[in-house]
């Protein structure tokens, strides 16, 4: 790797970035989905925990999860199964062709992405905390910001690895996109603390970035967090960086195996499937 | 008649090949059921940590039986639209099934019919699961069958012809078809009583869902499929809980068939309109990359 | 000098998923190429003879099952990013890009993953823009173009990187003639205008190829039937030269069929629009001379002269057994 090589990628990353920064502003219309849509699944779980009388803090756990949920969507469907699309259309052949990382492009993907992703996230949690009244309280706001730091690079870099599959499968990918929502929802406790699934069931969990991320976040806004936490913050801390470097690291194996799979059985240019 | 059955009939074959052979029946099997029962199983862990594990309760019931059915809404409505969108976006054949000389409604119906058949797989095994795991309050003994039935397939149609409408709505947009679907269906999920009954919403709230078919076509499944677990509801709580229960059986399905008549006007004045104005501005064979 | 492109007993295999799908493809078979610096090389085939499936290996998308590919001295297989570097590639009917874009704003960002500075893309998709009559439509969104349009601008793609090697497959397929001659006008240039610049093209167009190609090789069933220029290739097929002429009323015509080089000698009298059309087979072109002597002589005015020579498309059915489908 040397210099060129380097602003190569980072040019490609630019690049790829690019119509998803610009479609932010070209179609705004995408921000009243954006920002409605979630909102309607969070209502319907926050008013579910209002009528089963539970405590406040689970009306803000479901605003939390529904703010992170948007991150989860945009790693599953706006960058994984968007290889799926990039193939269909015929992009794909043509950013494999070009002498640059695979990771440039996804990291393209996930950075013009993420300001469209960060306002539905942001957006959740202000409605939400205004429409049923809950008082989020930062506690720890260094704390906070290396928990969305490490937890979104651990995301991505999943994100990454699932990205390897779509260069190989077509549509059974996409379905496997659709089979993720639902259980690592229920699994990584996006509603409810993860810890009520039990120790090990939530251990196995936390390979999702996102379990602990939003369990550290939990803690950080609630008062109450901590007693419905799995593991203390800074444990969680270092299990996300450690997922950080591995993710990206696996990333780069996954993509470089799969992409040579592809090239073998003639799957990376085949549409239809 | 001949011929729109044939139309339906080749495209519930069309639908089925789509829908069911191109992943490995595996993976497909598992979509069908892993899915829906772990959209489940989050409400149930949520409903477990509050009450501690009170499964016996009838609003369990309420909620876990709400849930499996809103499947219908989720995927049938969706289906609906997805066959215009797909079709002309991704597959580019719908302008060649537009100009054949078939009706169009048979074709986006047999297609639906397939998703209906799909779904219901689904839903079959998630109120097994949750009959034979969660204690489930549905006893076959006690099923009002002709209630049942007679409002499973008067919501069916009604979803079927609110999809049509969307149907329409997607032929005028490509990037907001899905968003207009989820939204809709979102709307349904909070105000229908899918899964809490209207009366914890606000009363202007209550007010729209007293509009909806889904609320009325919820209400009358429940009924059918567990009509004792919906009077304890009400009773344990002291009050009209469900805020349907001044309703009888009778006047319910009155007001699912007046509804189901209503939106059917309503979806067809849509969709006509909407393929008119799609043909005048050339969105047909529209392809956008969406 | 390392070639261009070489290819060494270049052989793809495609199996079936599943035994039951149905049996294994031989898409390319023992194909050896060797493609020089600087030339227009043209793979003329019918479908499915194996010409997307080779380009596919030389632009790195594919492997082979056996034999060897070298693309600017490089494996296609273990030295892909070298490859890469060197080589770009348009398809005909590409609906590649983003909808949103504008044209000028989706040829940049596919030259920013070339690593090229945004200053010297932009100069050249502006030069291009304007050598394919596309500068109107430069701040217009893709998905407003027509095909043609979006074909010139998926062209203009694959030269702004100014490759060593672009790999065209149909690059004029379905466009109309003048959208066709534009690219096919710029190609030829772009060839002759640069050092060590090669084209790999692929075209069902016998005239496309004839006009544009130094070389031709003609693939069926993946296997590599002819490889030579045009004028070579024409020469496989040995069809004498044919010319008809119409001439006015010729009452006396025995002497023309015994003219030296004459092979066959055919005619028809059109006595309501007072012409002649004579018909010669020759043997010797230089016998044309002393026809149009011997017709002159008669009194007779030679009203129109058209010659038919053997074409590619001769070649192709003699190699092929039938036409392009």
């Amino acid at each position: 790797m040397n210099g060129t090589w380097l602003m190569m990628n980072l040019r490609a990353v630019r690049g790829r970035a690019y119509p998803r920064l610009i479609g932010l502003t070209r179609e705004p219309s995408w921000m009243f989905f954006e920002i409605a849509l979630p909102l309607l699944t969070v209502s319907a779980y926050a008013y579910i925990y209002k009528f089963m009388a539970a405590k406040p803090e689970f009306v803000g756990y479901v605003i939390l999860g529904g703010a992170m949920t948007a991150f989860w969507l945009n790693v599953l469907w706006a960058m994984a199964s968007q290889l799926y699309w990039e193939k269909e259309t015929g992009n794909l052949s043509l950013f494999l062709v070009a002498p640059i990382s695979r990771m440039s492009i996804l990291a393209g993907m996930a950075l013009g992405g993420m300001v469209g992703t960060t306002i539905r996230a942001i957006s959740t949690v202000f409605i939400g905390v205004f429409a049923f009244s809950v008082v989020f309280s930062l506690t720890d706001p260094v704390a906070l910001v290396i928990v969305f730091f490490v937890t979104l690079v651990a995301l991505y870099g999943m994100g990454m690895m699932f990205a390897s599959l779509y260069l190989l499968f077509g549509r059974e990918a996409y379905h496997l996109s659709n089979l993720l929502t639902e259980p690592v929802y229920l699994a990584s406790g996006f509603y409810f603390p993860v810890r009520y699934l039990g120790f090990w069931t939530a251990a196995g969990a936390s390979i999702i970035p996102i379990t602990l991320g939003l369990d550290a976040l939990r803690q950080i806004f609630f008062p109450s967090g901590a007693q419905d936490a799995f593991l203390p913050i800074w444990t969680e801390i270092f299990v996300l960086a450690i997922l950080s470097v591995a993710f990206l690291i696996l990333s780069k194996f996954s993509l470089d195996f799969m992409e040579r799979l592809g090239r073998t059985t003639g799957r990376l240019t085949l549409r239809w499937q | 008649m001949k011929n729109d059955l044939a139309t339906f009939k080749n495209a519930a074959w069309l639908g089925w090949q789509m829908e069911a052979n191109w992943a490995d029946p595996f993976l497909f099997a598992t979509y069908s059921i892993v899915k829906p029962i772990t959209g489940t199983l989050i409400l149930v862990f949520m409903f477990l940590i509050v009450t501690g594990g009170e499964t016996d309760k009838p609003f369990f019931s309420y909620m876990f039986v709400g849930n499996a059915l809103y499947m219908y809404v989720a995927d049938v409505m969706f289906g609906v639209t997805w066959v215009i969108h797909d079709d002309r976006e991704h597959y580019m054949t719908l302008k060649n099934v537009y100009i054949a000389p078939i009706n169009f409604y048979a074709y986006i119906l047999g297609r639906a019919a397939i998703k209906i058949a799909i779904t219901s797989i689904g839903v079959l095994v998630t109120l097994a699961f949750g009959v034979l795991v969660l204690n489930v309050d549905i006893a076959v003994g006690t099923i009002d069958w002709p209630l049942l039935i007679s409002s499973l397939l008067l919501g069916l149609a009604c979803i079927c012809i609110i999809g049509l409408a969307l149907g329409g709505i997607t032929f005028l947009t490509a990037k907001h078809s899905m968003g207009i679907n989820e939204g809709v269906a979102g709307i349904f999920y909070v105000l229908s009583g899918v899964i809490f009954p209207i009366s914890i919403l606000p009363t202007w709230a209550q007010s729209v869902s007293k509009v909806l078919p889904v609320t009325y076509w919820m209400e009358g499944v429940r009924r059918g499929l567990m009509p004792d677990a919906i009077s304890q509801l009400n009773s344990d709580a002291g009050f009209d809980v469900t805020a349907l229960g001044g309703f009888s059986n009778a006047f319910l399905m009155l007001l699912l068939v007046l509804s189901a008549v209503l939106f059917l006007v309503l979806s067809l004045y849509i969709f006509r309109y909407a393929d008119v104005l799609a043909r005048r501005k050339g969105k047909i064979d529209w392809t956008t990359t969406y | 000098m390392e070639l261009a492109v070489e290819t060494k007993s270049l052989t793809r295999v495609f199996e079936p998923k599943k035994k039951k799908e149905g049996k294994s493809v031989v898409a390319l078979d023992s194909v050896d190429l060797r493609i020089e610096h600087g030339e227009l090389f043209g793979l003329l085939g019918p479908n499915g003879a194996g010409k997307t499936t080779l380009l596919k290996i030389l632009s790195t998308l594919l492997l082979p099952t056996s034999g060897k590919a070298y693309v600017a001295g490089f494996d296609v297989e273990n030295e892909f990013h070298e490859v890469r570097r060197r080589i770009n590639m348009v398809s005909g009917g590409e609906i590649s890009g983003y909808g949103l874009l504008t044209v000028k704003e989706n040829l940049w960002m596919f030259s920013q993953f070339y690593g090229i500075k945004t200053k010297v893309a932009l100069e050249r998709i502006d030069q291009l823009l304007e050598l394919f009559n596309l500068e109107e439509k430069k701040n217009e969104k893709v998905r407003t173009l027509s095909t043609g349009q979006r074909q010139k601008m998926n062209v203009i793609r694959g030269f702004v990187t100014d490759p060593e090697i672009i790999f065209l497959d149909e690059p004029t397929l379905g466009l109309d003639v003048n959208a066709s001659k534009v690219i096919r006008d710029y190609i030829v240039d772009w060839v002759s205008n640069g050092k060590n610049r090669t084209v790999l093209l692929t075209t069902h167009y016998m005239a496309e190829a004839d006009q544009l190609c130094d070389r031709i090789a003609i693939i069926d069933n993946g296997k590599i039937l002819a490889c030579d220029t045009p004028d070579n290739l024409k020469r496989i097929v040995k069809t004498n030269t044919t010319f008809a002429l119409d001439v006015t009323m010729l009452e006396n015509k025995d002497a023309l069929g015994v003219i030296q080089g004459v092979d066959k000698f055919m005619f028809s009298d059109d006595a309501e629009k007072g012409f002649t059309r004579l018909k010669f087979v020759l043997t010797d072109e230089s016998a044309v001379s002393d026809i149009v002597s011997e017709i002159v002589k008669s009194g007779s005015k030679i009203l129109s002269l058209k010659k038919t020579e053997p074409t590619l498309e001769d070649v192709f059915i003699k190699m092929v057994g039938k036409g392009l489908d």
